[in-house]
C-alpha cells in the first residue's frame, strides 16, 4: 500500500506542516469544522438525490416519501437540514474569527476574497435548498426573498425574473433552484474551496498580529497527526450533536405549497437571513428620492463590498500594525447581526 | 260596576245615534227601495251595525236626498272602488288605532300591513293590483265578525273560502302554476278536515297553519309553514293540554320530538333535510300513520334499512304480531340516534323485547353474538385510533394507516344498516371488513411507534460509538503530545 | 539496570500504544459500520409504491366499459372514476359528504350512490337526494395515450 501510493511521503509532508499554538488557536478549528460540514452536506445531499424529484408536482411528495418510506430517509434529510444550519453558523464564526485576527492582511488577501465568495455561496445554498421540499413556508419565503432582489436598481427586475424562471414563483423556479443547488453552486463552491485550501497550504496558518509585533516565536504543533486528530475529535463531537438534533428535532415538512392559497401569517426567512430581512423592515418607505427597500438593498451591497475589500483598505493591519477601528467595526457588525436576528426571531 | 255602567250608557248612545243615522241615510234608503243586493246584504254587515254608512266607503253625501248632490264627485263619491283602492279604503279605518278605538272596536290594526307583505299582497300578474283584497275573503257587503258562523272567515268556513281560488287550476295558473290545487281534497281526508266538516271550529283549517293576513310562501324562512318552523306551528295546538283535551290524544309529541335525532337535526343543526311533523304525517292530508304506513314513511328516507328489513325474517313475524315495523325498535316521536346498545341482550337493547334466554332462544344467541362483534369492532377502532394518535404525537408518518382508519369507520356505519337484514352472515361480512382493516391499522401504527423507539436506541448506539472513538482519539493525542 | 528500566518503560509504552491503536481501529470500524448501515439501508429501494399525488393513473381507458367505475387512491383520499353513458370519464372525491363513507356508481340509475345512508349524487357530483349536505369535490380527468390520469381540479 505504502510503496504504491507513497502515503508515507504525504504523512511526512503533512507532519512537516506546523500549526502555531497560542491563546487564539481555538479559532483555527472552525475552518475545519466548516469543511467537515460541507463534506457531510455533499454526502447526504447525494443520498437525497436518489429519491428527490425536482418538479413542483412531485417535489413535496418525494420528500414525504423520503421521510416516511425510505429507511433512514428521515435521518439523512434531518442531518442535511441541521448540518446546513450548523455549516452556515460555522462559516459565520470562521469568517469573523479571521476578521478579528486580521488574518486577511497581506499576503492573504486572496484567501479572504475566495472565503468571502464561499460565504456568499453558502447563503445561496441555504436559500435555494430551502425551496426544494416545495412546502408552504418555503414557497412564501422564496417569494419574499426573490421579491427583495427585485429591489436592486436596474438589474433587479431582470434578476428576479431570472431567479424565478418567470414572473412568479412557480414550478419553473423550483427546477431552477434545484439546478443551482445541486449542480451550479457545488461546482463553483468546490472550485473556490480548492483555491481557498491551496492558499492556506501555500501560506500556512496566519499568526496573530500581536505576536509578529512582539517578534515572539510561537510554539507550534505538527499538522499531522496532532492537529489533524484534534480536528477529527471536534468533527466527531459535531456529528454527535447533529445526530441528537436530527433524532429529537427531525426536519419538518409542513403543508404542500399552494400558489393560490393566501400567504400564512408570520412568513420568515431562514435565521441567517433574518438580520437583513429585519433591517429592511425598519427602512422607511422613502429615503430622499429612492424607495426604502432599494436603499436597504444598496446599503447591504455597499457593506458587502466594503467587507470583501477589507484587506485593501485596512492598510494598517497589512503593515503589521494594530488597527483598533477594525475591531470596533467587527464588534458592531456582530452585535448588529445578533440583535437584529433576535428581534426578527421574536417578532 | 262603574265601568259597566259607562259602557252600557255608551252602547245606548251609540245605538240611538245609529238608528237616527240609519233613518237619515239617503244612500241606504234609495238603494233599499231599488232592492239591489248590496243594500240588502249591508243590513247584516257588522259595519252597518256599528253605524257606518255606504258613503263611508263609497264617498258621497248620505244626507242629501238629491241624487245629483249625494253622488256627485264634489261630495267625494267614488262609486265602486277597484283594485288596491278597496283595501286602502278598508285600511283607512282598520289601520288607524284611534279611529278604531273611537268606534269602540277592539280588533287588531295590522291586517293591512300584513296583507301588503304577504304572498297575497304581492302585485298580481297585471302589475297594478294585489292578488287579494280584503273583500276577496271577507266579502264586500255583509261583512260579519270572524266568530259569526255565517262569516266566510269563520274557522269552519275557511277551507271553502280559500278553495274558491286555490282549488281553481285555471285561476291559479296565472300566479303559480307549480302550486297544487288539490289541498282541499287532501284536507278532507285528514283528521283535521273531518272534524272541520263536522263543524268543529277548533280543528285546524288553512289559516291555523298558514296564518291569515300574513300568509307567506312555505319557502320563506319567516313563514309559519317553512320547514324549520313547522314543529312550532303544529305544537301550538298539539302541545296545548287544555286545547287538546276534548280530542283525547297525547300532547307530548313535541317534547319527545325535540329529544329525537330528527328534532336535534332540525333545531340544533338547522338541517332542512331532517324530517319535521309533516314529512311523516303529511301536511294537508295529515293523518296519524297506520301500522303499515309507518315503514313506508321511514323507508322513503331510510331506503336501504327498509328494504333490508322487508327481506328479513322479521318482516313476516312483525306482520303476524301486528307490530309496526320501525317503531317497535326505534319509537316514533322520540327516535334517538341509533346506538350500538340497541343491539344485543344487555340493558337498552331492543332484541330482548321478544327474544329471551327461554323464549325464542336462537335470536337471543344471535343478538348476543352480533353485539359482541360490534363491541370488538368498537374496541379495535378505539385501539387503532389511539395507536395512530400516539404515533402521530411522536411525529411519525402514519398517513397510510389514517387512510385505512376510514374503513373501520365505514364498517361501523354500514353495520348499523346491514343489521336490518337480521342475517348473521351478511352482518359479519361487513364487520369482518372492519376488523381486518383495524388489524392492518394497529399493525402499521405499532410499527411506527416501534420505529420511534428504534430511532432513540439507534441514537444512543451511535453516540456511544462516536464518543468511544472520540475518547480513543483524545487518549491518542495526549499520548503523542507527551512524547 | 538503568537501561533495563528504561527499556521496560519503552516496552510498556509500546504496548500501550499498540493497545490504543487497536482501540482506534475498533472505534473507526464501529464508526464506519454506524455510518454505512444507515446509508446502505437508505439506498435499498423501499417496498411500498411511491406516492405521486398530483396526478394518479386510473388505468387504461380500454379497460373501462361504459358505466364502469373504479375507486382509486389519490394521496390520502379515495377518488371514484366513472365512465358515463356519453363515454366521458368523470372523477370525484369518493368520500360521501354526509358521514365519510365511500361512494359507488349505480349504472342503472346513473347516480353516484352512498350505501351507508342512501345519499345520491348526480354525474356532476351534486347532492340530489338523501342526507349529503354538499356536493362531492370534483377531480379532473385527462386522457394521455389511452391512460386515464386523474388530477386535482384547479
Amino acid at each position: 500500500m505504502d510503496s504504491r501510493l507513497q502515503l508515507s511521503d504525504l504523512v511526512k509532508f503533512m507532519s512537516k506542516k506546523y500549526v502555531p499554538v497560542h491563546s487564539h488557536s481555538v479559532w483555527y478549528y472552525f475552518g475545519g469544522v466548516s469543511l467537515f460540514l460541507f463534506i457531510l452536506q455533499v454526502v447526504t445531499g447525494i443520498l437525497l438525490l436518489f429519491y428527490y424529484k425536482g418538479s413542483s408536482d412531485q417535489a413535496y411528495e418525494s420528500v414525504q416519501f423520503i421521510m416516511s418510506k425510505v429507511e433512514f430517509g428521515w435521518l439523512i434529510r434531518s442531518i442535511h437540514a441541521w448540518s446546513a444550519n450548523l455549516f452556515i453558523l460555522s462559516v459565520f464564526i470562521h469568517m469573523f474569527s479571521v476578521f478579528f485576527e486580521k488574518a486577511y492582511r497581506k499576503p492573504r488577501e486572496l484567501t479572504w476574497i475566495t472565503g468571502f465568495f464561499l460565504f456568499v455561496l453558502s447563503l445561496a445554498f441555504g436559500f435555494s435548498g430551502y425551496l426544494l421540499p416545495w412546502n408552504e413556508l418555503a414557497f412564501f419565503a422564496t417569494k419574499v426573498g426573490t421579491d427583495i432582489t427585485g429591489a436592486v436598481p436596474f438589474i433587479g427586475e431582470p434578476l428576479k425574473v431570472f431567479l424565478r424562471g418567470g414572473d412568479d414563483v412557480t414550478g419553473a423556479t423550483l427546477s431552477r433552484f434545484f439546478g443551482f443547488h445541486v449542480a451550479l453552486f457545488p461546482g463553483i463552491f468546490v472550485f473556490l474551496l480548492i483555491l481557498h485550501l491551496l492558499f492556506v497550504q501555500r501560506q500556512g496558518m496566519s499568526e496573530p498580529i500581536e505576536a509578529s509585533i512582539k517578534k515572539e516565536k510561537l510554539k507550534t504543533m505538527p499538522f499531522f497527526p496532532n492537529f489533524f486528530l484534534r480536528d477529527l475529535l471536534l468533527w466527531l463531537l459535531v456529528l454527535n450533536i447533529i445526530a441528537i438534533l436530527a433524532v429529537f428535532f427531525p426536519a419538518e415538512l409542513g403543508m404542500k405549497a399552494d400558489p393560490l392559497a393566501p400567504a400564512p401569517a408570520g412568513i420568515k426567512p431562514e435565521w441567517y437571513f433574518l438580520f437583513m430581512f429585519q433591517t429592511l423592515k425598519y427602512f422607511p418607505a422613502h429615503i430622499l428620492f429612492i424607495e426604502g427597500e432599494v436603499a436597504g438593498v444598496l446599503l447591504f451591497a455597499v457593506a458587502g463590498v466594503l467587507w470583501l475589500l477589507v484587506p485593501f483598505w485596512d492598510t494598517k493591519s497589512s503593515r503589521g500594525q494594530l488597527n483598533r477601528k477594525i475591531n470596533y467595526l467587527g464588534v458592531f457588525a456582530v452585535l448588529f447581526i445578533i440583535i437584529l436576528t433576535i428581534i426578527g426571531w421574536i417578532t | 260596576m262603574k265601568q259597566i255602567l259607562i259602557s252600557v250608557i255608551a252602547l245606548f248612545v251609540l245605538f240611538s245615534v245609529q238608528t237616527i243615522q240609519a233613518k237619515d241615510d239617503s244612500c241606504l234608503n234609495c238603494h233599499r227601495d231599488l232592492g239591489d243586493s248590496p243594500s240588502g246584504l249591508f243590513l247584516t254587515d257588522v259595519h252597518y251595525k256599528n253605524g257606518l254608512s255606504c258613503s263611508d266607503c263609497h264617498g258621497g253625501n248620505k244626507n242629501s236626498d238629491d241624487m245629483e248632490v249625494s253622488m256627485s264627485k264634489s261630495e267625494g263619491f267614488v262609486g265602486v272602488p277597484k283594485g288596491n283602492k278597496i283595501s286602502e279604503i278598508c285600511s283607512s279605518c282598520h289601520s288607524d288605532k284611534d279611529k278604531m278605538t273611537a268606534l269602540g272596536a277592539s280588533v287588531k290594526t295590522d291586517q293591512y300591513e300584513n296583507l301588503v307583505n304577504s304572498v297575497h299582497g304581492k302585485l298580481s300578474v297585471n302589475g297594478t293590483e294585489r292578488i287579494v283584497q280584503c273583500t276577496t275573503c271577507h266579502n264586500a257587503h255583509g261583512i260579519r265578525k270572524v266568530n259569526d258562523k255565517l262569516s266566510p272567515v269563520y274557522p269552519v268556513n275557511i277551507p271553502s273560502t280559500c278553495v274558491k281560488c286555490h282549488g281553481n287550476a285555471d285561476y291559479m295558473k296565472n300566479y303559480n302554476s307549480a302550486l297544487p290545487v288539490d289541498q282541499l281534497t287532501k284536507y278532507r281526508t285528514s283528521v283535521h278536515g273531518e272534524l272541520n266538516k263536522q263543524g268543529n271550529p277548533k280543528a285546524a283549517e288553512c289559516a291555523s297553519c298558514h296564518g291569515s293576513h300574513n300568509i307567506l310562501s312555505s319557502k320563506d324562512v319567516r313563514s309559519s309553514v317553512y320547514k324549520l318552523n313547522i314543529p312550532a306551528t303544529c305544537s301550538k295546538c298539539h302541545s296545548d293540554k287544555e286545547y287538546m283535551k276534548e280530542f283525547n290524544i297525547p300532547v307530548d309529541q313535541m317534547a319527545k320530538y325535540e329529544k329525537s335525532a330528527h328534532g336535534k337535526a332540525v333545531f340544533e343543526k338547522q338541517d332542512i333535510s331532517a324530517p319535521v311533523c309533516n314529512d311523516c304525517h303529511g301536511n294537508h292530508g295529515a293523518v296519524p300513520p297506520g301500522l303499515s304506513a309507518v315503514s313506508n314513511v321511514c323507508g322513503s328516507c331510510h331506503v336501504i334499512n327498509a328494504q333490508l328489513f322487508s327481506e328479513s325474517p322479521h318482516k313476516a313475524a312483525f306482520d303476524k304480531a301486528k307490530y309496526p315495523e320501525c317503531e317497535t325498535c326505534h319509537g316514533n316521536h322520540e327516535i334517538l340516534s341509533a346506538k350500538d346498545q340497541l343491539l344485543g341482550i344487555k340493558e337498552g337493547a331492543v332484541c330482548v323485547k321478544c327474544h329471551s334466554e327461554t323464549n325464542s332462544q336462537k335470536g337471543y344467541m344471535v343478538a348476543a353474538r352480533m353485539s359482541s362483534t360490534i363491541d370488538t369492532l368498537l374496541a379495535l377502532q378505539k385501539k387503532a385510533n389511539d395507536l395512530v394518535f400516539q404515533a402521530e404525537q411522536k411525529g411519525m408518518e402514519v398517513e397510510e394507516a389514517k387512510y385505512t382508519l376510514r374503513e373501520i369507520h365505514q364498517a361501523r356505519l354500514e353495520s348499523r344498516t346491514i343489521i336490518h337484514s337480521f342475517s348473521e352472515k351478511k352482518f359479519s361480512e361487513v364487520t369482518d371488513k372492519g376488523i381486518a382493516a383495524a388489524g392492518v391499522v394497529v399493525g402499521e401504527a405499532q410499527n411506527a411507534i416501534d420505529e420511534f423507539y428504534f430511532r432513540r436506541y439507534g441514537l444512543v448506539a451511535a453516540i456511544l460509538i462516536i464518543s468511544f472513538l472520540m475518547i480513543v482519539i483524545f487518549l491518542y493525542v495526549r499520548k503523542i503530545e507527551r512524547t | 539496570m538503568i537501561s533495563n528500566e528504561s527499556d521496560g518503560k519503552i516496552i510498556k509504552k509500546e504496548n500501550r500504544r499498540d493497545f490504543l491503536k487497536y482501540l482506534l481501529t475498533t472505534g473507526l470500524a464501529g464508526f464506519a459500520l454506524a455510518t454505512i448501515y444507515p446509508v446502505i439501508s437508505f439506498l435499498k429501494p423501499p417496498k411500498q409504491r411511491e406516492v405521486k399525488v398530483s396526478s394518479v393513473s386510473a388505468g387504461l381507458a380500454k379497460d373501462f366499459n361504459t358505466g364502469d367505475y373504479k375507486i382509486i387512491r389519490f394521496g390520502k383520499v379515495p377518488v371514484i372514476v366513472i365512465k358515463d353513458e356519453e363515454k366521458d370519464f368523470r372523477a370525484f372525491s369518493a368520500t360521501c359528504t354526509h358521514l365519510d363513507c365511500t361512494v359507488q356508481y349505480k349504472k342503472d340509475e346513473k347516480i353516484i350512490w352512498c350505501a351507508c345512508h342512501n345519499g345520491k349524487y348526480d354525474l356532476h357530483g351534486r347532492n340530489i337526494s338523501g342526507p349529503p349536505p354538499r356536493p362531492l369535490d370534483k377531480f379532473m380527468v385527462v386522457l394521455k395515450d389511452e391512460e386515464i390520469l386523474v388530477t386535482k381540479s384547479s
